[in-house]
């Protein structure tokens, strides 16, 4: 059974890069490559990509993949994003672009106020902002018309800068309910709690957190690094396509900062991307970045590689000429 | 006399049914005479008070009902119901022009048809009282005391289980009837239960020890009216726990509602003094069914160290109203009150606490949550701390926060410091909301649905109080209860 696969080379226009597994599943013995790919083990959220393909009601023919090496379909195209608060109308985003294909990792660098968080909570979807002009298209779909639920179905998870307490809902549950509520999407079934804690457990060790903390309520009482490693403790049960990372940084030692870049780099894979966003050049020794971004007054000014950020630390901001 | 007697025709109209003689006094004797009469009452109380002119007619009426339903008994009793009687004189029914009963609509219970209960339930089904043997558990049918043969044998030396009548040692009948009753600002209901419970309970912790189980106290209504008739038995249980220098107890009241009875007033007052260093831990979760009256008056007085912790869940009845008076007679206290209240139907929750404080170094914290999950549903809270000028180095603190989850739904609250002294540690904070949309958007960015966010969410604001229950089989089962209410809310919106 020959399956047709077209294969764009060109970005444009954006098709729905339809998974990996599906394909697999659909009898496909002449795919010799994708099966060297170790995917699955490394996979540790596997099903989470699917949400695309049972959202999509276009295209379903499998298109361009990552077959034959390259996959120049991009995971996320921001076009001339601008955004308001929604309540002062002041505006904050200016005008951004920003293409990442799969496999980049991504960091965005910039002066306090430019714009940095508010771009990644436009992102996710956060109530307080309202999106004036431009589009993002995540996996070939239209993000702005999604509900933040939906896009973190869709594969994007977002790291809060500052993670909300919730006394009262402990950490096990909400993680349950989070998971359950993906593996719904994807027509699964729903994980009871022993399974969902045999699940759970492995993946403790990976942000190097006991187990009474699932006991805890969420972010309760929680220290600066606790709560950001609670956020990367999510990022591995619930798995994403594309996650944002917001000042993952802030507020930890050494060594928690050393154990959270660890997780991270341990769930990253071909297929899946990262964006961070960071004031300081440490933590991206850790995570080597794909591109550095810096961002300026709502803007994208300059992107450059990992050279950029030892430029940045030697002489400031003002040294990047706003182009 | 005469212009008195004219004036005030309610007086003597009924004076002669509180007498229990015969004898009546005819308008001709209006020149009252001060009979003493060696029976009941003492008619002296009345001519000498001048709130007497606002005599409540309806509130005698009942009076005198309370009183022809109950036997004589012991003394100690005979006292308090003496005592209460002539209070009952000088009070009104509630009004909401009265301050304490502003928001609070009692009119439901007094356009019934009180009957109180004059006998235990003759038969009972024995399939609500099930054997916890973990727990010592003592039941309440109507207000009577049921005479269960208890296993006090788990129980450590001298330690006192069961009715007053049948205390073995005259040294804590003498305690007991000298405490009995003393509160200085308490209000109709609790003379109404002073004059109309047919027993009392003691619950006495000697010296020095230490009741590791809980003791468990069940209330169950029996006796009930229905839709039509518009009767609503009245029960009046009473229970006295005296905890003796360095005494440790924990006490569980729970008040049941039954299926088939539906109206009924059930009229609790639960006292408590707390020897020096002596602590009780009390919880108290009512479930009563949801078209009963439930009135609970705890009465409470800490000597200096000692610990004293509520905590309360309420759920059922039409009008709920708890009244707490903690009254601090030694320094070093510690008084933690955490409530929560929860309206899912037409029903009104109301909590009216009062701490008074007048020595140093006291601590107390109180914790208030209600949830108004219906549109005609109310929920009232006046929690009042009186920090009095000996009071020094006081450190108080009261919050209250309240969920309003539908229109219309009804919320009072009047949270009041009143701080004399001045070299204290005292806050107060009172939130009204819906849900907090920072922590319903961090579900949503997690790929839960704005829906079930809610429900976790409602849910998880009353187990914050639920948590504090010391018990956790009786957690469980609140929190089962909480959840199945909570969810036939959202299936009918």
């Amino acid at each position: 059974m020959a399956l047709v696969w077209q294969i764009q080379c060109t970005a444009s226009p954006p098709l729905p890069s339809l998974p990996f597994f599906k394909r697999k599943s659909s009898s496909s013995p002449s795919l010799p490559l994708p099966l060297t790919r170790s995917f699955r083990l490394r996979f540790t959220h596997v099903p989470s990509p699917r949400p695309v393909a049972a959202s999509i009601s276009s295209v379903e023919s499998p298109t361009s993949v990552d077959g034959l090496g390259n996959n120049k379909t991009p995971l996320l195209e921001v076009k001339g994003l601008t955004a308001v608060i929604a309540e002062t109308k002041q505006e904050i985003l200016k005008g951004v672009d920003l293409v990442v294909n799969h496999g980049e990792i991504h960091a965005i660098m910039g002066k306090n106020g430019s714009g940095k968080s508010t771009f990644s909570k436009v992102l996710v979807g956060h109530p307080d902002y309202e999106v004036t002009g431009g589009s993002v298209v995540f996996k070939g779909e239209n993000l702005l018309d999604m509900e933040p639920e939906e896009r973190s179905l869709a594969g994007l998870f977002m790291s809060f800068q500052s993670p909300v307490e919730i006394p009262g809902v402990n950490n096990i549950d909400f993680l349950h309910m989070a998971y359950n509520a993906r593996r719904k999407k994807l027509g699964q079934p729903e994980l009871g709690p022993l399974e969902f804690y045999a699940y759970i457990y492995p993946k403790l060790d990976l942000v190097n957190m006991k187990t009474d903390f699932l006991n805890r309520n969420v972010n309760e009482g929680f220290s600066g690094g606790e709560r950001k490693r609670n956020e990367i403790l999510q990022l591995a049960v619930l798995g994403a396509d594309f996650a944002i990372l917001d000042e993952i940084d802030s507020g930890l030692d050494v060594d928690a900062l050393r154990d959270v870049a660890k997780a991270v780099n341990g769930l990253l894979t071909l297929k899946n991307s990262v964006l961070m966003i960071t004031h300081y050049r440490r933590l991206l020794e850790f995570i080597k970045p794909t591109f550095i971004h810096i961002m300026e007054d709502g803007r994208i000014i300059k992107t450059g590689d990992s050279s950029l950020a030892q430029i940045l630390e030697e002489k400031g901001y003002n040294a990047i000429p706003s182009a | 006399m005469a212009a008195l007697a004219s004036t005030h025709p309610n007086l003597l109209q009924f004076t002669p049914k509180l007498t229990p003689s015969t004898r009546k006094l005819t308008p001709s004797t209006r020149k009252l005479k001060h009979k003493r009469i060696a029976m009941k009452l003492s008619v002296q109380a009345i001519s000498a008070s001048p709130q007497t002119s606002f005599t409540d007619q309806y509130v005698l009426q009942l009076a005198d009902s309370l009183e022809d339903s109950l036997p004589t008994s012991s003394f100690a009793l005979q006292n308090l119901r003496n005592n209460s009687s002539e209070t009952i004189l000088s009070t009104q029914w509630p009004s909401r022009k009265d301050e304490s009963f502003r928001f609070t609509d009692t009119s439901f219970i007094k356009n019934s048809d009180i009957k109180p209960i004059s006998h235990p339930p003759k038969s009972l089904t024995f399939s609500d009282i099930s054997r916890d043997t973990q727990l010592k558990s003592f039941y309440f049918a109507d207000g009577f005391l049921l005479d269960f043969s208890f296993d006090s044998s788990n129980l450590p030396d001298g330690v006192y289980l069961g009715s007053l009548s049948k205390l073995p040692s005259d040294g804590i009948l003498e305690r007991v009837s000298g405490l009995l009753g003393d509160l200085e600002w308490s209000d109709l209901f609790w003379s109404i239960n002073g004059l109309g419970a047919p027993d009392l309970m003691v619950v006495y912790v000697p010296e020095g020890c230490k009741v590791e189980h809980p003791i468990y106290l069940k209330y169950i209504a029996v006796e009930g009216g229905d839709e039509g008739s518009k009767t609503m038995p009245l029960s009046n249980p009473r229970v006295f726990v005296l905890v003796e220098k360095g005494g440790e107890v924990g006490i569980v009241e729970e008040f049941a509602g039954n299926e088939e009875s539906e109206y009924y007033w059930n009229n609790s007052v639960l006292e408590v003094v707390v020897g020096e260093g002596g602590k009780v831990r009390h919880s108290y979760v009512q479930n009563q069914s949801l078209n009963a009256a439930h009135i609970k008056w705890t009465s409470v007085r800490q000597e200096s160290t000692s610990t004293y912790e509520l905590v309360e869940v309420s759920t059922g009845g039409k009008l709920s109203r708890h009244n707490v008076h903690i009254q601090q007679l030694g320094s070093d206290t510690v008084t933690e009150l955490t409530t929560f209240h929860l309206c899912v139907g037409d029903q009104t929750q109301d909590l009216h606490s009062r701490i008074v404080l007048d020595h140093p170094r006291g601590y107390c914290q109180q914790l208030h949550k209600c949830i108004v999950a219906h549109s005609s549903g109310q929920a009232v809270f006046d929690g009042n701390v009186k920090v009095n000028r000996y009071a020094q180095q006081t450190d108080a603190g009261q919050l209250t926060r309240s969920l309003l989850l539908e229109p219309r739904a009804t919320v009072n609250v009047k949270p009041n410091l009143q701080i004399i002294a001045d070299d204290v540690k005292c806050s107060h904070g009172a939130a009204i909301s819906d849900l907090e949309e920072s922590q319903l958007f961090y579900f949503q960015a997690r790929g839960i649905d704005l829906e079930t966010a809610r429900k976790a969410l409602v849910f998880s604001f009353g187990a914050e109080v639920i948590d504090k229950l010391p018990h956790t089989s009786l957690q469980k089962q609140v929190k089962n209860n909480v959840k199945e209410l909570l969810g036939s809310t959202t299936k009918d919106s």
